[in-house]
């Protein structure tokens, strides 16, 4: 019986195997809730100082001044085309960071942070998005709906993030 | 052989079962061998930018798959039922199983070969090359749809009212 008296920090520790559980910043886009690796976040900011990019060529990105020098901001919902109309009151931006190159994340609105067990993340299935694979980590299962869960790797790897660094070279 | 001609016994087995449901008032069909559930209607999650027939994903016993609209796929106008059926598919793309909703089943049928017909150049304006056969149920013509290419094919597909 001494044997499964576990203390509460042995009781919390995952089986040995097992992966430990990842820590996920949720946000909304439209009418649906993604993720990021909270990880990768360097910091929460308003949106106020993002403006716009001349179109074309830039259909999703604009530019914020941070710390002195000026970043790429996609606005999630041109990328996902997900939602009409101005900015909310809510929306925030994300700033990561990927393959090497800073950018910020307009998001509609910040939710929570969420601690996912990395055996729950699946893939996307193939037929989900005409976005790059590279743009999603996965997914994984929230009550009765689904997480899409974006990659900071595969989003500074949008033509976009990269064009705006090589014309500011 | 005429595009009308039954199909021969080394075209297809001799007995074929089928799904047939309704789509815009239309008869159509899935092979059963195919189809691997039905399921009611669940609201999908909506993803990013997806092809324009795609509703979104599902889950269904722990697997996530995405959810196309025959509807939209065949260039359907308006909204169709509220609550339409779903029908999980296997092996008809790069998805192990797919979900295609459809406004109603309506039976399974056997068809025996001699009455299964290749299709001519059009039905309903649907291309043969998206058509599997077609058959007769009721009087009326019951087009078996090609799941595969259906899904696979990006050229649009315009059925005719």
């Amino acid at each position: 019986m001494e044997r499964l008296a576990l203390t509460k920090r042995q009781a919390r520790r995952p089986a040995e195997g097992a992966a430990a559980p990842e820590k996920f910043l949720l946000f909304r886009v439209g009418e649906e809730i993604y993720g990021m690796g909270l990880r990768a976040l360097r910091e929460v900011l308003l949106p106020e100082g993002v403006t716009a990019l001349p179109t074309p060529p830039y259909q999703v990105c604009g530019s914020l001044a941070h710390r002195g020098r000026r970043i790429p901001v996609i606005r999630m919902r041109a990328l996902f085309e997900a939602a009409a109309g101005g900015t909310p009151a809510t929306a925030r931006v994300l700033l990561t960071q990927g393959q090497g190159r800073a950018f910020g994340l307009l998001v509609d609105e910040v939710l929570e942070m969420a601690e996912v067990d990395p055996a729950r993340i699946g893939p996307l299935p193939a037929l989900a998005t005409l976005l790059p694979p590279a743009c999603f980590r996965g997914l994984f299962a929230r009550q009765d709906r689904l997480v899409l869960l974006v990659s900071e790797e595969g989003l500074g790897g949008l033509d976009e993030v990269v064009q705006f660094y090589a014309a500011s070279a | 052989m005429a595009r009308t001609d039954a199909l021969t016994p080394d075209a297809t087995q001799a007995e074929a079962s089928v799904l047939m449901f309704l789509l815009a008032g239309k008869q159509f069909a899935v092979g059963v061998d195919r189809l691997q559930h039905i399921l009611e209607y669940q609201a999908p999650t909506r993803t990013p930018r997806r092809p324009p027939y795609v509703d979104g994903i599902i889950q269904h016993k722990g697997r996530v798959l995405p959810l196309v609209s025959l509807r939209r796929r065949l260039g359907v106008e308006g909204a169709g039922p509220e609550h339409p059926a779903i029908l999980l598919l296997a092996g008809v793309g790069a998805d192990a199983v797919v979900g295609l909703t459809v406004d109603q089943v309506v039976r399974v049928l056997s068809l025996p070969a001699d009455k299964v017909l290749l299709p001519p150049p059009r039905v309903f304006g649907i291309r043969a090359e998206f058509i599997r056969a077609v058959a007769n149920a009721g009087g009326r013509p019951v087009v078996w749809l090609d799941e595969r290419k259906l899904l696979t094919s990006a050229e649009p597909i315009t059925l005719l009212a």
